[in-house]
């Protein structure tokens, strides 16, 4: 009784064995062992530890999602649907619906074609979708299936089985993506052309309205675009609205087969090509829808940059304005004011902090520039998938803001987390890192605060539903990282001075 | 109409327990292409059993996909190391890369015990030697350097990814280790995966019958662990899936015998724990035990009134139906839906006899049309599984565990009362009385009757407890079934 009552004055060490402490990751290598400094840089190595990114089904499927009554049919084995549906369910929190052609060794030596002829035939007569989004895989693309031929022969069979006028309602999209010739970024920007191209076919009457392809983003992300344009009276369509589809209220009874509610339309999607300009946020996810419709129809297409903090934001809005003709509204000038205002407030705790940011390309670029904004010192900003462009648009952005900082920060242009996790190793010091949840780890590791933002978020609720984008979107995210900043107890000097 | 009806191969796969017949039930099957199943890859089944091997490396040889998502197994985040292969690696091949990439990912650890090459797909399909490369990068490294050849087609589940697995861990990790004399009083648990501190509740119970763990697979499979499981006087095999084939082959080979137990529910884990007294000759130990069931009964109690007669669905891997409708039904629940994603014709015997309603069905590899279908129709009031349903039931409007579980262990007697305590709150949730606003004029009522009749300390559940469950009052009555 009093032992339990007694608080534990000391802590046993003595007698403890090693596997009684409750330690989740033990090293293989002990601390003091140095690191071949050669093989830090991923360019010098075959091995690739810890990637920040995946193949590109994911971002093919994760756009598919976003379609109205729309099913992803994945030309592959069962793992490429499953543990792509396991990320999804864990990132949304939401059912995902992905249908598998199930490659077995059968597959592997006769090609495909039964998988797909039968498999389009079995998700039509039980789930009866508008439109299936066929991706295919690494399998598939080595094999060499023939994916055109068989989505003819899948259609003939619909045809026959279910009769002509029920067959042309489903749309198929064919989405070439075979995993080893991208990241999940290339994946959705594919996914945009190929539904482009296949669906938005024909300009007839053009209208006002405004195309917007947001990338890799939440749907919170999403809801914030839809906001921007509300208030400016714009009309628009959203490729791939993840909004409602990947955050769907709770209102049984439901009826079957579950979808979700929603997505962007059949219909909308080939009114597209009516449209008066498209805007991809992401220019590497997204772009190349917008490409499409401008070497096409002439679309006026505004690839990038991403609306992050308040000069994107800025950017953005002013090109929706001169598109549209419409003049900024007096309520999104005070989002704008109560964004300047916050950092205005915060500037002491953001001033000068070192700040390491990681992410897709479009997303990591966003963050940088907005911490720049913040008058934070960022000292490492690495893009999981590499691009063409990126190390130049991060030294754009460093150049503008070169009178902060006397260091130039480390641009990390692909490589993986590893890599930047020994780099930021080797700072002095470091306060804050920004980006998704694989960099929980280095987070621990280095005992600084993690701001969660950017794909995937799957370890904390709710960061799916928080605009990073536009005024209010910036606003919320500079709350975040200012309140990490105060969480965390810094050494020297004032953070707890509010 | 039942989705059934269109896909006339599925017929064999389903049942009720009335109808249940063993031997006609279609299992082991591959999955029907166009269906959104739960089964995974091989891969997928090989990194369930080997992501807790400590001190090796992990390295998968395909493209960044594999490796990206393998990485994170039940949950938890493991480091990994890959290949990555781009296009130029499937059109000239990626041996040189895998023979370089072996060799870098030692040189940066070069603590690590070993390299455990894993085959993807594109691998398999592009031919890759892995074997070779292994071989020789064994000797080169004097260090086990482990292909498993567990290419995502290559099986019709996961299922054969864990005998890959198990294969894998007898040549390079068991029969490597010292041979010696049978450790005394030592056993090793096969298919156990330590979830939540399972693995300290079991280890508890066996030490106070004077045992040792010297290996649970995978749960604490380290190097030395496995070194030494060869050694060991017994093996149980707590999931039958992932470690009934390692269990015959150590009888094979060493002559450990083995027997099948499960610590989920309160007679299971008591039977086991008996049997394995038996086993070592210490029946004396049996009475401890009989007073520790008879301890788990009263801390239960509490929860017992809120579970009695409430329905339960179970959608779980392969092995854990039998054990854990025993479970339920020791809590008075009642098992309507009992389905496995890859379920071997042994396991659903099982099932078939723990299972005690007539009405139960049984379904193999449901597709997510099936389960929100036999769902409906079932209408449970709990429904376990893993995560990957919980969403759909949840926007059905059933309340949803997940297994293996989130928060606490649930094996051993400790672990039943969590199961206990979880399950009933999880029925008894608040959120599944508010899916629908309440009319304000029942509100008024209500509440000023309540607040009337009760001070704040009264427990608002015994009201629930004569009526219907949260699970059934949301879900419309049947459709007509066939």
């Amino acid at each position: 009784m009093s032992v339990k009552e007694s608080p534990v004055k000391e802590i046993p060490v003595e007698g403890i064995t090693y596997d009684q402490i409750k330690i989740e990751k033990i090293p293989a290598t002990p601390a003091y062992i140095p690191r071949d400094a050669r093989l830090i840089p991923a360019e010098n190595r075959a091995v690739v530890i810890n990637p920040g990114y995946t193949c590109m089904p994911l971002g093919a499927m994760l756009a598919v999602l976003g379609v109205r009554r729309a099913i992803p049919f994945v030309q592959g084995a069962q793992g490429c649907t499953t543990y792509v549906r396991y990320t999804f369910c864990r990132i949304f929190k939401e059912p995902a619906a992905i249908a598998t052609a199930s490659f077995h060794e059968d597959a592997a030596v006769f090609g495909g074609r039964r998988n797909v002829v039968e498999g389009i035939r079995n998700l039509v007569v039980r789930y009866w979708p508008e439109v299936i989004g066929v991706v295919t895989t690494c399998s598939s693309e080595i094999i060499g299936d023939d994916m055109v031929s068989f989505l003819k022969m899948a259609r003939k069979r619909l045809r026959d089985e279910i009769g002509a006028e029920k067959e042309e309602a489903v749309a198929i999209v064919l989405i070439n993506t075979p995993s080893f010739a991208g990241s999940h970024v290339e994946g959705y920007n594919r996914a945009a052309r190929a539904f482009l191209e296949t669906l938005a076919t024909r300009r007839t009457r053009p209208n006002k309205k405004i195309n917007i392809i947001p990338g890799l983003v939440y749907p919170g992300d999403i809801r914030e675009i839809k906001h921007l344009l509300q208030e400016m009276e714009i009309v628009g369509t959203v490729l791939f609205d993840i909004a409602d589809t990947l955050d769907a209220p709770l209102h049984p009874p439901q009826s079957l087969p579950y979808y979700p509610p929603g997505g962007t339309t059949l219909e909308e999607i080939r009114e597209m090509a009516n449209a008066a300009a498209t805007f991809a946020l992401q220019p590497e996810a997204g772009g190349a829808g917008a490409r499409f419709l401008e070497r096409r129809f002439g679309l006026p297409a505004v690839v990038g940059p991403m609306p992050v903090g308040v000069a994107a934001t800025d950017a953005f809005v002013q090109a929706l304005a001169r598109f549209t003709g419409r003049g900024v509204p007096q309520s999104l000038l005070d989002e704008r004011g109560r964004l300047v205002d916050a950092m205005a407030d915060t500037f002491h705790h953001t001033m000068m902090k070192r700040v390491a940011v990681f992410g897709d390309p479009d997303t990591a670029l966003g963050l940088t520039r907005f911490v720049c904004e913040l008058g934070m010192t960022p000292v490492a900003v690495a893009a999981g998938t590499p691009t063409r462009t990126f190390g130049r648009a991060a030294q754009a952005i460093f150049a503008e803001y070169q009178h902060l900082f006397l260091d130039q920060p480390k641009i990390f242009n692909g490589g993986d987390l590893f890599e930047f996790e020994e780099y930021l190793k080797t700072l002095k010091r470091l306060d804050l890192i920004i980006g998704h949840s694989k960099g929980k780890d280095i987070a621990g590791e280095l005992d600084v605060p993690l701001v969660r933002a950017g794909f995937p978020v799957y370890d904390r609720f709710g960061y799916q539903k928080k605009p990073i984008v536009g005024y209010r979107g910036a606003e919320l995210l500079l709350y975040d990282i200012v309140n990490a900043i105060l969480d965390y107890r810094y050494p020297d000097d004032r953070t707890q001075q509010l | 109409m039942l989705s059934l009806d269109a896909l006339p191969e599925r017929q064999g796969h389903v049942t009720s327990k009335a109808h249940f017949v063993p031997e006609q039930f279609q299992c082991e099957r591959a999955t029907l292409p166009g269906v959104i199943s739960s089964r995974a890859c091989v891969l997928y089944g090989a990194r369930w059993v080997l992501a807790p091997v400590r001190e090796v490396l992990h390295l998968i040889h395909g493209p960044v996909g594999c490796a990206y998502y393998s990485s994170q197994v039940r949950g938890k985040n493991y480091p990994v190391y890959s290949t990555a292969l781009k296009e130029e690696d499937v059109v000239f091949g990626g041996q040189q890369k895998l023979r370089r990439a072996i060799g870098e990912a030692l040189r940066l650890q070069p603590a690590a015990r070993g390299v455990l090459v894993y085959t993807t797909c594109a691998a398999g399909l592009i031919g890759e030697d892995v074997e070779t490369v292994c071989r020789e990068a064994s000797l080169q490294f004097g260090r086990p350097v482990v292909p498993v050849n567990c290419p995502g087609f290559g099986g019709k589940s996961q299922g054969t990814g864990h005998d890959v697995a198990a294969r894998v861990l007898l040549e390079h990790f068991i029969a490597r280790g010292p041979a010696g004399p049978v450790l005394e009083n030592t056993l090793n648990i096969l298919g156990e995966f330590d979830v939540q501190g399972d693995l300290q509740e079991i280890e508890q119970l066996l030490s106070e019958l004077g045992l040792n763990v010297l290996c649970a697979v995978s749960g604490r499979a380290a190097v030395e662990n496995l070194a030494l499981a060869r050694r060991a006087a017994l093996n149980i095999v707590h999931c039958r899936r992932t470690g009934e084939l390692l269990a015959r082959l150590l009888e094979e080979r060493y002559g450990i015998s083995y027997l099948k137990g499960s610590f989920f529910g309160i007679a299971e884990t008591a039977k086991t724990l008996k049997a394995v007294g038996r086993f070592f000759n210490r029946e004396d130990a049996c009475g401890h035990i009989e007073e520790k069931v008879a301890e788990t009964w009263r801390r239960v109690a509490p929860y017992l009134p809120q579970l009695a007669g409430k329905r339960v669905a179970m959608f779980f891997g392969a092995s854990r139906i039998g054990s854990m409708a025993r479970a339920f039904q020791e809590l008075g629940m009642e098992i309507v839906f009992a389905g496995a994603q890859c379920g071997s014709r042994e396991d659903y015997r099982e099932a078939g006899r723990c299972i005690a309603g007539g009405d139960t069905l049984l379904v193999d590899d449901a597709s997510v049309q099936e389960l929100g279908e036999f769902l409906r129709r079932c209408r449970p009031h709990l429904m376990v599984g893993g995560t990957r349903e919980k969403f759909l039931a949840h926007k059905l409007g059933i309340p949803y565990l997940v297994f293996p579980q989130q928060n606490t262990p649930y094996a051993g007697f400790n672990g039943f009362v969590n199961l206990a305590r979880e399950a009933a709150a999880t029925i008894n949730a608040p959120v599944w009385q508010m899916l629908r606003p309440a009319r304000p004029p029942d509100l008024v009522i209500l509440s000023a009757r309540r607040w009337a009749g009760a001070g704040p300390g009264r427990r608002p559940s015994s009201s629930l407890s004569g009526r219907e469950g949260p699970g059934a009052a949301c879900i419309p009555p049947d459709p007509p079934f066939g």
